[in-house]
């Protein structure tokens, strides 16, 4: 059991080692297109996607692999939309990219739920209660994704119909719910637990210990 | 002394607002109105249910929640009934009365399961937080609604993209407003005054949970 693990385990990180690999032929592409705001867009992209790795050299971090997987698929669908114009020659390609941003912001929710009910005394919750706050989390970050895009903070441009903002919002809500029912299913099983364990030991030691010893100073 | 002063004035108010739906009803009765006394009697009816609720099912709602539906009803019937909803922002000060009762019911709730059930404990600014996102989330429910009623009944529910963002905008500044009043009446204790009453009706009708109390 445990060999074939260890096999998904190293398949997994080859895909996302695959991943960042297809950002910086995108970044080499962008060069030759001479296209230098996505020069910057595919770089900050790619960032983004090594974020975890950096985080963990630096701190001792283990992310868990679905979260540093999410980052890097939901950067490359997002730049190579924009770099390819698959925004617009794709049709509903938009809301792809939405979905997969929204799974994300729902893994992270919900594994933050998990940590804090984990390790912190101010939070325990029921199974089902986690699930439900899953849900909303995600169409609550959906809603600020809204505003931040009709305040056009990155200059980028937006179709701004009632019509797309409904979409993007169901989006949100669909993948809220199929991260929280694919998440309490893994509570119930323990594999949750294994997939955050590392990440929450370092979370406790990293804020939640500070802030409670804080507290209690108080 | 003070409280019950202040107990004795939310009562009348409840009354009065209660008074001035019926007004209404009479207006529309009048007018020959038939969407709006319809409107007017269902609002009626709603308004009447926490009283329902006490004499029935002994279950008191806290004096203020009964207070805040009747005058979101109100503006609502009275927007339409009395032509309201053509003053500018009319919209948008009704909205965002509706959103804070939202809001208000979302913190008694969490507030009497953390209390009373064991699945949950949360610390009291997890409860704001909690509050905040679950008003937006409510508030993303109703715009789901008017648009599927757009969709298939062809009404005009839904005014445009931004009425939209402004309508979550106003859902989101409520669900704030509400999450910095519910901490500051925690910190007060008179959170647990306003709903010692009917957390214990809860409890005893539908948690029924082992413990005699629990501490914050």
């Amino acid at each position: 059991m445990s060999k074939i693990r260890k096999i998904c385990n190293k398949q997994c990180l080859t895909f996302t080692l695959f991943l960042r690999i297809v950002m910086i032929i995108s970044i080499i592409i962008a060069l030759w297109r001479r296209d230098l705001v996505w020069v910057v867009g595919t770089f900050f992209g790619l960032f983004i996607s090594i974020l975890p790795s950096l985080i963990k050299r630096d701190a001792k971090f283990t992310l868990p692999w679905i979260l540093d997987f999410l980052i890097a698929l939901v950067t490359i669908l997002h730049v190579g939309g924009r770099l390819f114009d698959y925004y617009y020659t794709i049709e509903n390609y938009y809301l792809v990219t939405r979905f997969f941003i929204s799974v994300l912001v729902a893994f992270i929710g919900l594994s933050m739920i998990y940590i804090l009910d984990e390790h912190w005394d101010g939070l325990r919750m029921d199974k089902y209660a986690m699930g439900f706050v899953t849900v909303i989390f995600t169409m609550a970050v959906g809603v600020f994704l809204e505003f931040i895009k009709y305040l056009n903070v990155t200059g980028t441009y937006y179709v701004k119909t009632n019509h797309v903002l409904m979409l993007n919002l169901s989006a949100d809500t669909v993948a809220g719910i199929i991260i929280a029912m694919i998440g309490v299913n893994l509570i119930k099983s323990g594999k949750f637990d294994k997939i955050t364990d590392d990440f929450g030991n370092e979370i406790d030691k990293m804020v939640i210990e500070r802030f409670e010893k804080r507290e209690k100073k108080n | 002394m003070k409280n019950t002063k202040l107990r004795f004035g939310e009562i009348i108010l409840s009354y009065a607002l209660k008074i001035v739906m019926i007004i209404f009803l009479i207006i529309s009765i009048r007018k020959l109105h038939w969407e709006w006394i319809f409107g007017c009697i269902v609002a009626i009816i709603v308004s009447f249910v926490p009283t329902i609720l006490k004499r029935n099912y002994q279950i008191t709602l806290p004096l203020i929640l009964d207070i805040l539906i009747t005058f979101a009803l109100i503006l609502h019937v009275g927007g339409g009934l009395l032509g309201f909803y053509d003053i500018p922002q009319y919209d948008t000060v009704t909205h965002f009365i509706s959103s804070f009762l939202v809001a208000f019911l979302a913190f008694v709730i969490i507030y009497i399961l953390h209390v009373y059930w064991d699945g949950l404990i949360m610390d009291k600014y997890a409860m704001a937080f909690l509050v905040v996102i679950t008003t937006i989330a409510m508030g993303v429910v109703w715009e789901f609604n008017e648009w599927f009623t757009d969709l298939i009944f062809k009404t005009a529910e839904q005014w445009g993209y931004e009425d939209t963002l402004k309508d979550l905008f106003i859902d989101t500044i409520a669900g704030i407003l509400m999450a910095i009043i519910g901490v500051t009446m925690i910190k007060r204790g008179s959170f647990d005054e306003m709903t010692g009453e009917l957390g214990k009706q809860i409890d005893k009708r539908i948690i029924k949970s082992k413990r005699e109390e629990k501490n914050e």
